[in-house]
């Protein structure tokens, strides 16, 4: 087969070349550019351009300028600043358990893999995280329901009084978290299996000769082996856990009290429940920043690992 | 398909024989155009009567010829999805129903067409105006004009249940100090361990913000300066009320009924509370007469012979004041079947419909309605009901653009004093400033 392009290159001018090559590269990306053009950056330029305004949907005529005072008092809310707190204590938790649970959990299907009920129960185990969030929360919400949920009844055989798992404020959270935690730790534990398949049996060959425990196997072969999976995993479930939004909006919305108000549904509720498009911009552009920022700080973090 | 079409036409035929026998009844062929080959598309809460109304929407199709595609969606939803079709000028709805709350924010945004023109327009006696409950009908006027049709008015009672009161020789509560005294006799029953004393609405947002509005002016209170029943203009003075004496004192009542709920009643909205009342769970709920046909539906419901309605509470010295909502029914602004739209409200609207509607289970909306011999007999509670109508104010909560917004400021503060996170008058004094700094952003008040 002839190399046409090779041919062509090669009759051509230097200089004409090298412009060829560019606009070729620059056609290939065109509608990547167009694509981010219209889907990313005109929306967020226009929400930058809204937040700087005290707009209402239903009457975007008459939204009047008033520079930061958006930012100022989406800083001084106290709603907005405990859906912070909120959502940084969810998602350091979540990510806390799943990290736990993960590799347990990856380590008792490693420890099976080459049964056949080690096959069945490891797809049978990543079910949760296949189930749409707003339908874990509404079977949750009906699992725990106070009055006429499973749980509670469970409870009431073994004598422990009802729980009230969305109405309690110093319960509400952790539930939420627990919730959470149940649907993607399965994802911690496949990325994790991962990671530990491909460990070289002879360095658990190694540690069986040198006597070593089970802590000192994960300890100083498993977890540093896995780091670069590990990281990564966090990075995703980081980004999940700081747009979470379904399983609140199900469950509790934001109550009682201000004790599950995240970011997202702090968010969502200024734009689309007040239609207060200007405030809820403001929110948008901040929870991008915080995303952007916790987002390079991780990358950069992989990086480095990367390259030690 | 071809045979589902027959069944149709033959129901609406029967129907409208049915219709044509009672004197004076309207020929609807002549009233209403010809819509064949139109899809009307209707946009509806999920409430219990969206039943009732697919149930007789067929007789419309078999006069009209059109097709009536109805859908439902939550409160939360549906609000979201109507403003921001309207946002975009859609035109995928033709009849919007709207909570009578939402109509200032409806029409600020120009999402309804008035009706006022189309009703003068027809024959009196078939849009029967004077006929709609006034606590209720109210609620489709703004800025002075009807802007849609009333036609599912609520009202609350205060469901209880009658074997268990009669059981203990319990006096049916009238105030509040009775309600707390019998919802902590059945809460603190020994012969009913699973029973609850009252469920009432302390969730969050929509649910506690509302049960506040609807306590308020039967414990002697007002939301603002000049709202109370009988104001000649509720939105005179909208200085906001919700730190006064009265209202603290409210919320300590609501505070304190917590103990006498099922668990989990900080989080409860209306459908907790019903659910609760319909498994026979709790001894007794406030709510809207939207629902209580669902308590006496044998499929659903443990309580089907055991439950009765009552007029609801009062604080000592004061008189209730029964709440009142529900919903209008509104032509969408930005429809291109507008005539088709209009043709099938007036139907809907008309009292001879509205009945079948109500036997179906559907709310009733008209005096005729509420004094109907068969309805009565179909739904014993409807004297009381019609007695609460009577009673009820119709500002009874805010209904300008701003209604969504303060009702959730309002509903996050009192579940803040459900729940403990705040004194009674720490929560109010936030929901009074949050509101003032709210209804000052609108321009409403100083």
């Amino acid at each position: 087969m002839t190399d046409i392009s090779g041919t062509l290159a090669g009759s051509l001018p230097q200089r004409q070349r090298v412009d060829t090559e560019r606009t070729a590269k620059l056609l290939f990306i065109v509608p990547a550019v167009i694509y981010l053009f219209c889907l990313s950056i005109i929306p967020f330029v226009y929400s930058v351009y809204l937040s700087l305004f005290q707009a209402k949907l239903t009457r975007l005529d008459r939204k009047f300028y008033v520079g930061l005072e958006n930012y100022k008092d989406l800083l001084t809310d106290p709603t907005f600043l405990k859906s912070i707190q909120n959502t940084a204590f969810l998602t350091l938790s979540s990510i806390g358990i799943e990290l736990i649970l993960g590799f347990t959990f990856a380590k008792v299907f490693l420890s099976i893999r080459d049964m056949r009920a080690g096959q069945v129960l490891r797809s049978v185990a990543i079910l949760p995280m296949m189930i749409t969030p707003i339908c874990v929360g509404l079977i949750f919400g009906y699992i725990l329901n106070p009055t006429l949920g499973i749980a509670n009844y469970l409870l009431s055989q073994v004598g422990v009084d009802p729980v009230t798992w969305f109405g309690d404020p110093a319960v509400a959270l952790p539930t939420v978290i627990a919730i959470n935690a149940w649907q993607w730790t399965p994802f911690m534990m496949l990325l994790m299996l991962a990671g530990l398949v491909s460990i070289p049996p002879s360095l658990y060959e190694a540690a069986e000769l040198e006597n070593a425990k089970w802590y000192h196997v994960a300890r100083w072969i498993e977890l540093p082996a896995i780091r670069d999976v590990i990281l990564v995993g966090v990075i995703l479930r980081v980004i999940d856990n700081l747009k979470l939004f379904d399983l609140v909006y199900v469950t509790t919305r934001g109550g009682p009290g201000d004790s599950t108000e995240l970011i997202t549904y702090f968010a969502y509720r200024q734009s689309f429940s007040f239609f207060q498009v200007g405030y809820g911009s403001a929110a948008a552009v901040i929870i991008l920043l915080i995303s952007i920022i916790v987002t390079t700080i991780s990358v950069n973090y992989l990086r480095r690992l990367q390259n030690d | 398909m071809k045979g589902r079409k027959s069944l149709k036409i033959a129901t609406s035929a029967i129907a409208l024989a049915a219709l044509a026998t009672t004197a004076g009844a309207v020929d609807w062929s002549t009233e209403l155009g010809d819509h064949s080959g139109v899809d009307l598309r209707v946009q509806v809460i999920q409430d219990p009567f969206i039943d009732s109304l697919k149930e007789i929407s067929p007789t419309f199709e078999g006069v009209t010829g059109a097709s009536v595609t109805i859908e439902g969606f939550g409160y939360d939803p549906l609000h979201e999805k109507q403003i921001l079709g309207c946002s975009q000028s859609d035109d995928q709805y033709d009849v919007l129903f709207v909570d009578g709350i939402w109509i200032g924010e409806f029409v600020e945004a120009g999402c309804v067409e008035p009706v006022e023109d189309r009703v003068a327009a027809e024959d009196p006696e078939i849009m029967a105006m004077d006929d709609y409950i006034e606590s209720f009908a109210g609620q489709a006027v703004w800025e002075g004009k009807l802007q849609c049709l009333p036609i599912a008015g609520y009202w609350h009672m205060l469901h209880y249940r009658k074997d268990l009161f009669e059981e203990a020789g319990l006096e049916v509560p009238k105030t509040f100090d009775e309600l707390m005294a019998a919802a902590k006799f059945f809460a603190e029953s020994p012969d009913h361990p699973d029973v609850a004393g009252m469920a009432m609405n302390f969730q969050r947002g929509s649910p506690a913000g509302q049960q506040f509005f609807e306590w308020i002016y039967s414990a002697g209170g007002k939301p603002w300066e000049s709202n109370f029943p009988g104001s000649e203009d509720a939105y005179a003075d909208q200085t906001p009320l919700f730190n006064s004496p009265k209202a603290v004192e409210m919320i300590q009542f609501f505070r304190d009924m917590v103990p006498y709920g099922p668990p989990g009643v900080e989080q409860f909205a209306w459908d907790d509370r019903a659910n609760a009342f319909t498994q026979g769970k709790v001894a007794m709920i406030n709510n809207w007469s939207v629902r209580t046909p669902l308590f006496s539906d044998p499929k659903i419901s443990k309580v089907k012979d055991v439950f009765d309605v009552a007029l609801f509470p009062h604080a000592e010295g004061a008189t209730a004041v029964p709440p009142v909502g529900g919903w209008v029914m509104c032509i969408n602004q930005h429809s291109g079947k507008k005539d088709a739209a209009w043709d099938y409200m007036k139907w809907f609207a008309h009292p001879d419909t509205h009945k079948t509607f109500v036997l179906a289970g559907g709310p009733p909306s008209r005096h005729s309605a509420m004094q109907d011999p068969e309805i009565i007999a179909a739904q014993p509670w409807v004297p009381t009901l019609y007695e609460s109508a009577k009673l009820a104010w119709q500002e009874l909560r805010p209904r300008h653009a701003y209604t969504f917004e303060m009702i959730d400021a309002l509903g996050f503060e009192v579940n803040r004093a459900i729940t403990g996170e705040a004194t009674p008058q720490e929560a109010m004094d936030a929901a009074n400033e949050t509101i003032t700094r709210m209804l000052q952003r609108a321009g409403y008040i100083e």
